[in-house]
């Protein structure tokens, strides 16, 4: 079993920081980075389901490398019926398989600096708000 | 600590100091280094983090004992930033004449004098002096324990190429074999050249001409890293590399699957072809090849010592880690490749490349060429790749063409050749990216840019040698070795 680096703990220190009330779960990926859980999120009023889990992977090159893609509860279905638009997948993820919605949203001009975990989870929250 | 002790610096940072010490006064001047250290089997350098120049008159006085000291807070100051940092503190002045140097009686005096008590506030990380003239360094280096080092030479590391010795070193009358070339750059250019320890990370098109053109130029040591066995695909480009290599006849897609496994796993590795290559172009050189991948921690100290790595491996992972030395350890870097983008079936792009990068300026990860995204996936398991759909598939090949990556690897040796031939102008850029783009017959050169504080060439990172961690793989690739 591979140690995160320190940038990756200090990722999940943020992320306990930015979601406060939410818990705060992660397992190694094997390979020096680790899938992260936050046990609820918003999904936003174009939704049914209220709330979610949301997962995704800090891969061992963070922060230089993209937090991408993000997942969430696989039943998630729109209030007004209609199909999900460019960006979402059923697909499965991590080390149990899990079945998930698949939200794609790659970061094209990430900064180490200042994009983070913790910051890209909230962008995305905010993308699925405006759906 | 056993082994010899060099110096490196930038080109930036001689040019500070060269200024700092030889306004055209005729006067001493001095200054303290700092530095991170690297020790490898070839040698311990010390890599030049800080020039930090002492005013005249407030840092560097007139002196009790000889003609000019550093004062004692300058002094103190800077020692206590390399205790702080585990940095290594060089003292640095000048003497008048040229090719010739050394440390006067009062130099040495005064050595013995301040630095057993800078030794031991640096708690024992390496203290000593440099002594330099217009074309000449010499040091004494006090490693502890009693054990003091002499430095065999200063490099400046990158575009020019520069050597300061304590004397002039008289170079070995070339091998007749070269003598076409020793009559551009004469005995002692074929001397740098049979003296340098050169990488070629990544043996396919581009990097097994890069591979050949350095042994023919009788390059000293090549280290030679690529995981991969030879295709039938890559045979009309990979230099040297015969059908046998590449099992042909057991890998037709006529043959059942099984004997094209077997063809598969008993393939040449590429390492193995372009070292065949290089050892028929050159009886002299050495040759180091290692079919794994250099993202393995052990490959990847192999280049934490070598003079140039040429790195034609099309991975932003081995991007991220080459792109890291070179500033972390200040070994120059010549980033390779080519590309053709077709759409619709249409070809809608050509060009080949070839970005030749300095420590402390030229940076990949500073300039766009190392994807945030593409580290996310090449990071991520090809399992979760699949169900992420973001696998391409593997019997659809990129385009490619012998002639592309000629045109890259020549462009990027030769720039390479003129930087530590000497023969360049003292005043050309520190790096040199060229793009040639032949479908609107354009040669695009780009001035790379720096931010500060970047991860690969800031300031947690730059020549902290084996102060810092590098960006491998935690676990080994686990490629097989032969």
């Amino acid at each position: 079993m591979s140690v995160p680096s320190e940038a990756i703990l200090n990722a999940i220190d943020e992320l306990r920081e930015t979601f406060p009330e939410a818990g705060i779960s992660y397992v190694s990926d094997g390979q020096g980075g680790v899938w992260v859980t936050i046990d609820q999120v918003p999904m936003g009023p174009a939704f049914v389901t209220p709330t979610s889990w949301m997962a995704f992977q800090i891969t061992h090159p963070y922060p230089e490398a993209d937090v991408y893609p993000h997942f969430v509860r696989p039943d998630l279905q729109r209030v007004d019926g209609n199909a999900h638009r460019e960006g979402f997948a059923l697909t499965s993820y991590g080390p149990q398989n899990t079945q998930a919605m698949q939200l794609s949203r790659r970061s094209n001009y990430l900064d180490p600096s200042v994009d983070t975990a913790a910051s890209k989870a909230l962008k995305v929250l905010r993308w699925l708000e405006e759906r | 600590m056993s082994g010899p002790w060099s110096e490196v610096m930038t080109g930036e940072q001689w040019d500070d100091l060269r200024v700092h010490l030889f306004p055209g006064d005729r006067d001493e001047h001095g200054a303290v280094l700092r530095c991170g250290i690297a020790r490898s089997p070839r040698g311990n350098r010390l890599l030049v983090r800080d020039v930090v120049l002492a005013e005249n008159g407030v840092d560097y006085v007139a002196g009790d004992r000889g003609y000019r000291k550093l004062t004692a807070s300058f002094v103190a100051d800077n020692i206590d930033v390399c205790a702080d940092e585990d940095l290594a503190y060089l003292a640095v002045h000048n003497h008048g004449g040229h090719a010739n140097v050394g440390f006067s009686t009062t130099d040495m005096a005064s050595h013995e004098r301040g630095y057993p008590a800078l030794l031991d506030i640096n708690d024992g990380v390496p203290v000593g002096a440099l002594v330099f003239t217009t074309g000449a360094v010499a040091g004494d280096i006090w490693l502890g324990g009693g054990e003091r080092a002499e430095i065999t030479h200063l490099r400046v590391a990158g575009r020019p190429q520069m050597t300061l010795t304590p004397n002039p070193l008289t170079a070995a009358i070339a091998d007749p074999g070269y003598d076409r070339q020793t009559r551009i750059f004469g005995d002692r250019g074929q001397a740098v050249l049979a003296g340098s320890k050169v990488a070629v990370v990544g043996l396919g098109g581009a990097g097994s001409l890069i591979s050949e053109y350095l042994a023919r130029l009788g390059v000293g040591e090549l280290i030679l890293i690529d995981p991969d066995r030879i295709d039938p695909t890559n045979l009309p480009r990979v230099v040297g590399a015969r059908r046998s290599d590449a099992m042909t006849w057991l890998r037709d897609p006529r043959r059942p699957a099984l004997l094209r496994a077997i063809g598969d796993r008993i393939a040449a590795f590429k390492v193995r072809i372009a070292a065949r290559v290089a050892r028929e172009a050159s009886p002299t050189v050495r040759i180091t090849a290692v079919p794994r991948s250099v993202l393995d921690s052990d490959v990847a100290a192999m280049l934490t010592d070598c003079d140039h790595i040429f790195l034609a491996a099309d991975s932003a992972l081995v991007r991220r880690l080459v792109n890291s030395i070179t500033h972390q350890y200040l070994v120059p870097h010549t980033q390779v490749g080519s590309k053709v983008s077709v759409k619709n079936g249409e070809v809608t792009d050509i060009f080949s490349v070839s970005r030749m990068s300095s420590p402390g300026s030229g940076c990949l990860q500073c300039n766009g060429l190392i994807p945030a995204w593409k580290l996310t996936e090449e990071a991520t398991s090809p399992e979760q790749r699949r169900r992420q759909r973001y696998v391409e598939d593997d019997a659809v090949h990129a385009p490619s063409v012998i002639t592309l990556n000629a045109v890259a690897a020549s462009r990027a040796v030769d720039d390479w050749l003129m930087a530590v031939g000497g023969l360049v102008e003292d005043d050309v850029t520190r790096d040199r990216w060229a793009m040639y783009c032949p479908l609107v017959d354009e040669l695009v050169e780009v001035e790379p840019t720096q931010k500060p504080g970047c991860l690969q060439c800031g300031p947690s990172r730059f020549a902290r040698g084996d102060g810092a961690t590098l960006p491998v793989l935690l676990q080994p690739a686990g490629a097989t070795v032969r």
